[in-house]
């Protein structure tokens, strides 16, 4: 794997940029192991301006994980897989962008309608009571339900979409 | 012990203690399909076929476990605890995590029969007498006092400008701070499982514009901290209230990275003295190590530091011993902390063993006794500190 590592200073939405890896598609999906790769590694890197940087560290791994995860198993169809953490005050805002299938775009909002709607917690709740297996499509209101993270999708082409995620763990100490 | 185990990768371990009835998971556990996990979990199912009555599941130091993995250790515990009524399912969880209390609290509210229990505080018998005694400011003064010792002694113990140093059990973090002015090491990471002392430690920092310290919750016997990082790890005054001090020793260890070494200060607690009035000074100080011994902390430890360093696989083992005494600075700094001393062990610890009132008052006497000699016009008071390190070997 050899991933490009970006730092930038601005963005929009006064999220500050910290880091942002740029990969092949192909690259990425040719390894399951990346995701632990980059979670860690992510998770690390933008720890240590933290309160408690252990703790966030590990929390902040284990979301990007999921959401690595969730694009890992995701129908693409090439091209190139984007990154992007930012920060605003206690929120990390994670975006990955990446393309994929017609199928897969609907997958996508449905998941995030999903997250959106008013009993997620139930929904989540009820899948892990009697769901003999965990559905894609619940990964998203895990998130939800266990980080309080909020989640939006953009479409920015026919076959390229961002998934982006905030999650609210930079204030947290035991 | 009968205990049967599985390592996937060296990334993860479960495994389960038949005597104990407990089935562990450790590590991080992220699978990409269930194939890769299906050995621990037909370990999982075996293992709660074989027992009855109680059925731990240990995940204290389960760092991460990626859904597919939760879910499908959730189902078995699940439909186990639905098939067998008559039997408890406890989870045992650690508050250092950060998510597995949660995470797996939901699996009771699913299931009553399954409970979560957070593993915490039990390992520092020592813990709130110092939390809830008000010892904030005599933990200051103390290290105040020690500093002026060990700023000369760390050198010898491998502190220097530019490494990566763990300060653990670092209570209120002055510590760490000190050595931060002092040393500049290029990253000080300072644990403690103190919420409060790591509140007051976090406050003082932003207070004093002190950077570059990273205040951390955490349990010593199990650090979230990853192997071979630090250049030098300090613990002090730590292992002598920990009722198994070879369980942070071996810890330590793990973070020290390779020709690193392990700092440690410990107290031999008899050995205080002052004049005059010595023969009441020694007796409330053999008293007190007494007192301590029935809290299961060894405030005479200070002496066998080089022994567990050894002990404990470290070579270069190097150990030498200072006296604070009330000549060092202002004799009343001395002075208030024989008296933080004397309110906290004469009066909560010694009511806590349910000493009658003629032992506290002639074991209160030696203290003002200590009190009365650092502050006399010709009197000595002091209070000896062991200091050793060991190097991990390469």
């Amino acid at each position: 794997m050899s991933p490009n590592l970006t730092h930038d200073t601005t963005t929009d939405h006064d999220f500050h940029i910290m880091v942002q890896i740029d990969m092949e598609m192909g690259a990425f999906n040719s390894d399951w192991t990346h995701c632990d790769y980059i979670a860690t590694f992510l998770a690390r890197t933008i720890s240590h301006n933290r309160p408690d940087s252990v703790l966030f560290a590990n929390l902040f791994s284990s979301a990007l994980n999921e959401l690595l995860e969730i694009t890992f198993r995701s129908d693409h169809v090439g091209g190139t897989f984007v990154c992007k953490i930012s920060r605003r005050g206690n929120i990390e805002r994670v975006e990955l962008t990446f393309t994929c299938s017609e199928d897969e775009r609907d997958f996508f909002k449905q998941a995030v309608a999903r997250v959106r709607s008013s009993d997620a917690e139930s929904d989540y709740m009820s899948s892990l009571s009697d769901a003999p297996d965990l559905s894609r499509n619940m990964l998203l209101v895990e998130l939800a339900v266990s980080y309080n993270a909020a989640v939006s999708l953009t479409t920015l082409s026919d076959d390229t979409i961002s998934l982006v995620v905030d999650l609210p763990l930079g204030g947290l100490t035991h | 012990m009968s205990a049967i185990t599985f390592a996937y990768d060296v990334r993860f371990k479960a495994q389960f203690d038949l005597s104990n009835q407990e089935f562990s998971l450790s590590g991080t556990l992220r699978p990409q399909s269930l194939d890769e996990i299906t050995p621990s979990l037909a370990l999982l199912r075996d293992s709660i076929n074989r027992v009855s009555g109680v059925f731990y599941i240990n995940v204290r130091r389960l760092a991460q476990m990626n859904n597919t993995a939760f879910h499908a250790f959730a189902r078995v515990m699940l439909d186990a605890s639905r098939a067998r009524p008559d039997m408890r399912f406890i989870i045992v969880t650690s508050s250092v995590v950060g998510w597995t209390t949660e995470k797996f609290g939901r699996l009771s509210q699913v299931e009553p029969g399954i409970k979560v229990q957070e593993y915490d505080a039990d390992f520092y018998p020592g813990q709130s007498f110092l939390e809830e005694g008000g010892f904030i400011p005599v933990l200051r003064t103390q290290t105040k006092m020690t500093w002026r010792h060990e700023r000369n002694i760390l050198p010898r113990h491998g502190m220097r400008s530019g490494i990566y140093m763990a300060d653990i059990c670092c209570g209120i973090g002055d510590f760490a701070a000190l050595v931060q002015k002092e040393f500049k090491p290029a990253r000080i990471v300072a644990l403690d499982h103190s919420r409060s002392s790591l509140a007051y430690a976090r406050r003082v920092a932003s207070e004093f514009k002190i950077s570059g310290i990273e205040y951390i919750y955490g349990d010593a016997s199990e650090m979230l901290l990853e192997d071979n990082q630090f250049d030098l790890v300090t613990c002090r005054h730590s292992l002598q209230i920990f009722d198994r001090p070879a369980l942070i020793l071996k810890e330590m260890y793990r973070i020290c990275k390779p020709g690193g070494r392990v700092y440690v200060t410990n107290e031999k607690i008899s050995q205080c003295l002052g004049e005059p009035r010595g023969e009441s000074i020694e007796w409330t100080y053999d008293e007190l190590s007494k007192l301590f011994a029935h809290f299961k902390m060894d405030l005479e430890l200070g002496p066998k530091s080089r022994h567990y360093l050894m002990d404990a696989g470290f070579d270069d083992v190097r150990a030498e011993s200072f006296m604070v005494t009330n000549l060092d600075g202002d004799p009343q700094d001395f002075a208030d902390v024989i008296q933080a001393w004397e309110d906290t062990f004469a009066g909560e610890m010694s009511q806590k063993r349910g000493d009658p009132p003629e032992f506290i008052e002639q074991f209160r006497k030696g203290f003002q006794d200590h009190i009365l000699a650092a502050l006399h016009p010709k009197g000595y008071a002091g209070w000896p500190i062991w200091v050793a390190s060991g190097r991990k070997p390469l």
